[in-house]
């Protein structure tokens, strides 16, 4: 067998395709308003000390309707102020940090973690797939939120343990997906040119198999990613969240909720926010997809 | 057929276990802190000592867990610390209230989202089908509790159409019952639409249908008759499954309405530390999920004649 | 009636009614302590209104017209188990049984005590011996005749050790400390509390006389503190188990309890010796945790009062047609304390550094809405009687520069733990306190966690934010949380000049005279800087305009007997 006709695709090359089907991605309307979306928050994030106009934690003028004038400086609050005179767009930018880094943050260490165990149990196969799969199975028995409170409520809230428990929830699921990938994908013509030139098999599993399983990947990690912000705003509302007073989207919701009736602004925002940014997400996972199976 | 039912049971019967040692593990390994949250933030260090002792929380931790797990498979579940009462009173008419509205969630849930799905996916890639599914999206991304405070300042406050609260306090109330489901419902109405519009636009792709098309048969026909049947095997599993998301939902929606249900108790065990009332809930969920779970791969295997000849 | 023949009552009468005529003291005042040493209420408004001329007699109902028998009041509040009020931790319990069983005295609204299951009492001048009188024809509703020996019995419960009451505390002057003979692990030996020999005693069948080791002025009031409810002398033999077998004093009978959903009372047929009752049921339904929800019950009228109101849904309830929030002050408060024993606060400058940082007044506006009164980081209020007022506090961001620089810690970080244990306001204070202290450089991490969470630290975090609950006597939070060595020391604070004056400011009667002690108390405390103790809370409820009759109580205390609900 000519070992160098079938080796796997040049790396390249997969950037190149990778590109490609970003630009492709404009065949799909509905893929590139989640794209839009998204970039919106990820650059309100990255822009966020520049653009908002006041300090998310300083206390400044309580119940400011939006449009109100914040007496001391002449600004105004654009959204208005929470309960304790917070501006709330600015806690709104700010906030989006905070959501786009936990949550991305999160998807990908249980990326990280899952792609591992599925890479091992799709190639390895034997009694390491045994194991992991059965593990797996038991972790994804139980009900998500379930699990989340259970966890955070025993060891308490803070930034790691959220990553933590979401890892710990989500990895079997990516696993699942890799595992299925792999062994579809160990028994390509390329693998097996790999095994003969006698590679290791993580370098098998790694830059063979890995890079060949992402366009499935990459739609579910959209999704994912969607769900995770869900549940970080969920543990925030149920006041499991990230500590305060650093902005916070679900705790945001949290805090203010009980006056929604009298002050809905305060409440409204940071729920359009959040679902915003959530179907961006969504619709950028639909886009894609759509154009994966046109390809 | 019965070996794999045999093997089903049996896998539930080792996820059951696991989830009781992991619990446990993570609730009781420190009997310090378990005594604390039993006598309360004000017990002395000796009323703590003395408690662990008459409860035997001295003994090794393996001896612990069994006899645990022996009271447990009794359906003693201790004490509630909070409630002081036995756990079991207080959980089994809680299950029942939220078996009461999971069964209003699916009674719309269930024939709306196939419904949905079926148009949607009957012609892949028509307006409808886009509408549909542009719609099931925005559905998906609006999460439960933010729903829940628009749809209470609403229909409660403003128009103040629907009661505030559904504590079912003056016994069975079908209007107290309606606000939570809607919330229930909207989440996950597009996921299973998605899921059978998937199905459905699978199944239209396949020979059989193209022929039966082809043949000049009556498209209501087809599609009552042949394609409905096939799609709707993979919905089934998904809505089965939906019961484990539910699970979750009923969390927030409970809270939120003070519905007296399985969530609500969890959540309020949980945030209160009532330790031997976490584990009870938190093992019958599992339970609820694994043998939902069970019968949906069981079921699965009945509507699809070509997993049964495995 | 002169002010001699008071004298009968208690020798300090005439004193006190010298102090209120010279303008010494305040109506106020003067009801409270009068009251408590025995006169009756009735008689010791009359002499308050001779005195100053005023009207006295508490308009409450005056103006909601003639009352009206009937009907059901819906509570939104949480249902607990009431197995055994002598052990009860959470005053919630006590007011679905306050309806049931009944204490020996009441205090008001107006924080004034007043005889109840006790006809009147009468101390003795040193305040160690109290006697109580016992209301006649007052019947259990098993028929029993209500006498000494229910009281006699309640109290030697409350003070035995194996009951594990709260009382114990409350009456610590009728118990001695005794050698067990064993001892612990460490080799120590195991003391046990007991009740001092003849510490009560059964005078007839309708007196009883509490014999007390050190003088007590707030026997009275004690005996309305939630735990003290009055069960029957067969209690125990009975089963020992309120919500199986109610039988009480109350107009009131328990017909369904259910933790965690609801309790429903229904009015007694046979009649009430403490007279006319109007509401036919009282049902006290569980809406959880989420103080939203109880704002949506009482919004489509599920419910008729809300038992508590939380701040945040202060606003949605104003905006309801027809609801009425009513607000009482108390002297509950968010002790944001320090542990003395614990680094970096074991050093006296750190801790001065951070009380220099905090502005009270900006705490309680922004945190709780301006709704209480200002703290002056010495946890006694401007509503204790013997309260006495300090220089005020002045915020000094230069000098805890100085003091941090001096100490070596310019850059001073801090985590506090917070529960949210009593609500939002907790977490908002410690937020507004943050920014103060960022003012002198301190960083301050907040670390929220689960009340239950907070609860298994409280004593021992090195910085944290506790409620402590409204106590009638600024002396009574004050020798339970800062005495040296006591059980509920949560700042490890050991001071024994402060411990002397504080012994010596519990024994002075002399309203006058306990309130210049109390200052150098005050003091002491201040200038110790354990605490940031930005405000005392006035708590709210709310209820729906047909209920009449209604009043904030400061502990959130029901007792519907005079409640009634217009058509």
């Amino acid at each position: 067998m000519n070992t160098v006709a079938v080796s796997a695709p040049p790396r390249a090359a997969g950037l190149w395709r990778a590109l490609r089907s970003l630009t492709l991605l404009r065949e799909s309307g509905v893929g590139m308003v989640g794209a839009a979306l998204v970039l919106f928050w990820v650059l309100l994030a990255l822009t966020a000390p520049w653009l908002a106009p006041f300090d998310p934690i300083a206390t400044l003028q309580p119940f400011a309707k939006p449009g109100a004038v914040h007496a001391a400086s002449g600004s105004t609050f654009w959204l208005g102020t929470d309960h304790l005179g917070r501006d709330i767009l600015s806690r709104i930018i700010w906030g989006s940090r905070t959501v786009l880094f936990y949550a991305p943050l999160a998807t990908l260490v249980a990326y990280l973690v899952g792609i591992l165990m599925g890479l091992l149990a799709g190639y390895q196969r034997g009694w390491v797939d045994d194991v992991l799969s059965r593990v797996a199975d038991i972790i994804l028995s139980f009900p998500v939120l379930v699990l989340y409170i259970i966890i955070i409520a025993t060891v308490g809230a803070s930034g790691l343990n959220i990553v933590v428990a979401i890892t710990f929830a989500s990895a079997p699921g990516i696993m699942r997906i890799v595992r299925s990938l792999a062994l579809d994908l160990r028994n390509r013509d390329y693998v097996a040119a790999a095994q003969t030139r006698g590679e290791s098999a993580w370098w098998i599993m790694l830059v063979e198999i890995l890079p060949n399983a992402r366009g499935p990947l990459i739609v579910d990690a959209c999704l994912r990613l969607g769900y995770v912000i869900i549940t970080i705003g969920v543990l925030g509302f149920l006041g499991l969240g990230l500590p305060p007073p650093d902005p916070d989207w679900g705790s945001m919701i949290n805090e203010t909720r009980a006056m929604a009736m009298a002050f809905p602004h305060m409440t409204l925002f940071p729920c359009i926010a959040l679902s915003s940014l959530v179907l961006g997400f969504n619709l950028l996972a639909d886009g894609l997809r759509e154009i994966s199976l046109r390809d | 057929m019965l070996s794999f039912i045999l093997k089903r049971l049996g896998f539930m019967a080792v996820t059951m276990l696991a989830v009781s040692l992991l619990l446990f593990l993570l609730l009781e390994i420190n009997v310090e802190s378990v005594a604390t949250k039993v006598l309360g933030p004000y017990s002395s260090e000796e009323q703590r000592t003395l408690w662990l002792e008459q409860h035997g929380y001295f003994q090794p931790l393996y001896v612990r867990y069994f006899s645990w797990l022996g009271h447990f498979l009794s359906g003693d579940f201790g004490d509630s610390v909070r409630f002081k009462v036995p756990v079991a009173e207080m959980l089994w008419p809680r299950l029942a209230n939220t078996a009461i509205l999971a069964a209003a969630v699916f009674a719309v849930l269930i024939p709306l989202s196939l419904a949905l799905g079926v148009l949607a996916g009957m012609r892949e890639g028509s307006k409808l089908d886009r509408s549909i599914s542009v719609f099931s999206i925005v559905t998906t991304s609006i999460p439960e509790f933010a729903s829940a405070v628009f749809l209470s300042a609403v229909f409660v406050f403003w128009l103040a159409w629907l009661p505030g609260t559904s504590g079912m306090t003056a016994g069975f109330s079908f209007k107290e019952l309606i606000l939570p489901a809607l919330v229930l419902i909207l989440y996950d109405l597009g996921y299973v639409a998605r899921m059978t519009r998937a199905s459905m636009a699978e199944v239209m792709q396949t020979h059989y249908i193209r022929t039966a098309i082809l043949k000049g048969l009556p498209y209501r026909q087809v599609i009552l008759r042949h394609a409905l049947r096939n799609a709707l095997i993979a919905p089934f599993t998904v809505i089965m499954l939906q019961i484990n998301w539910l699970l979750s939902g009923v969390i927030v929606v409970e809270f939120f309405f003070a519905y007296k249900g399985f969530g609500a108790l969890l959540l309020e065990a949980s945030l209160n530390q009532d330790i031997y009332l976490i584990e009870a809930c938190a093992m019958v969920a599992v339970f609820v999920a694994v043998a939902t779970q069970t019968l949906a791969d069981i079921g699965y295997m009945f509507l699809n004649p070509r997993i049964r000849f495995h | 009636m002169t002010t001699k023949d008071y004298r009968h009552v208690h020798s300090a009468i005439p004193g006190l009614i010298g102090d209120l005529e010279k303008g010494k003291i305040s109506r106020r005042e003067f009801l409270r302590t009068v009251t408590l040493l025995g006169l009756s209420a009735g008689a010791a408004y009359g002499l308050a209104g001779r005195i100053t001329g005023e009207a006295l007699l508490p308009a409450a109902h005056a103006a909601e017209g003639a009352p009206k028998k009937g009907g059901v009041l819906r509570v939104a509040m949480p249902v607990q188990e009431i197995t055994d009020p002598a052990i009860f931790d959470w005053p919630e319990k006590s007011n679905i049984t306050r309806h049931l069983v009944e204490y020996l005295t009441i205090t008001g609204p107006d924080n004034i005590t007043r005889p109840y299951l006790a006809e009147k009492w009468q101390a003795s001048d040193d305040l160690k011996t109290w006697t109580f009188y016992l209301r006649k024809g007052v019947k259990w509703s098993n028929g029993d005749e209500f006498n000494a020996d229910d009281v006699v019995f309640n109290f030697k419960r409350w003070l035995d050790p194996k009951t594990g009451s709260s009382n114990q505390g409350l009456f610590s002057a009728m118990l001695e400390e005794i050698d067990t003979g064993r001892k612990d692990k460490d080799g120590k030996a195991v003391l046990e509390k007991r009740m001092i020999a003849n510490a009560i005693e059964k005078v007839d069948d309708h007196t009883v006389r509490l014999n007390l080791r050190t003088p007590v002025l707030s026997i009275p009031e004690n005996l309305y503190n939630y735990p003290c409810a009055i069960v029957h002398r067969d209690f125990e033999t009975m089963g020992a188990n309120l919500a199986k077998n109610p039988i009480g004093t109350g107009p009131y009978a328990l017909v369904e309890h259910k933790v965690g959903e609801r309790a429903v009372l229904r009015r007694r047929k046979d009649p009430y010796w403490g007279g006319e009752v109007y509401l036919d049921e009282i049902h006290y339904l569980d809406l959880g945790q989420d103080s939203m929800a109880a704002i949506a019950a009482l919004a489509s009228g599920q419910v008729d009062v809300l038992h508590r109101l939380e701040l945040e849904t202060l606003d949605a309830a104003q905006a309801i047609p027809d609801v009425v929030v009513s607000k009482a002050d108390t002297a509950l408060t968010g002790v944001i304390r320090m542990k003395v024993t614990e680094k970096p606060f074991d050093d006296i400058r750190v801790r001065k550094a951070v009380v220099l940082c905090a502005d009270n007044a900006e705490i309680l506006q922004k945190a709780y809405r301006g709704m209480g009164t200002v703290g002056e980081n010495h946890h006694v209020a401007p509503i204790h009687p013997e309260y006495a007022k300090l220089p005020p506090l002045k915020r000094n961001i230069e000098e805890a520069k100085r003091l941090l620089q001096e100490a070596g810690k310019e850059k001073l970080k801090l985590e506090i733990a917070v529960g949210n244990a009593y609500g939002r306001w907790e977490q908002d204070s410690v937020v507004v306190l943050k920014e103060q202290l960022a003012a002198a450089g301190i960083e301050l991490k907040l670390n929220v966690m689960p009340a239950a969470q907070y609860w298994e630290i409280w004593n021992k975090v090195p910085f944290g934010i506790t409620v402590w609950v409204h106590r009638p006597l600024g002396v009574m939070a004050l020798a339970l949380g800062y005495k040296s060595g006591v059980p509920w020391n949560e700042t490890g604070y050991s001071n024994p000049q402060f411990d002397q004056a504080l012994a010596k400011a519990e024994s002075i009667l002399d309203v006058e005279e306990r309130r210049k002690q109390m200052a150098v108390v005050e003091k002491i405390l201040q200038d110790d800087a354990v605490m940031v103790q930005p405000f005392f809370q006035s708590v709210l409820s709310a209820h729906t305009a047909k209920v009449k009759g209604y009043q904030t109580h400061p502990t959130l205390y029901h007792q519907f007997n005079q409640v009634w609900i217009s058509a």
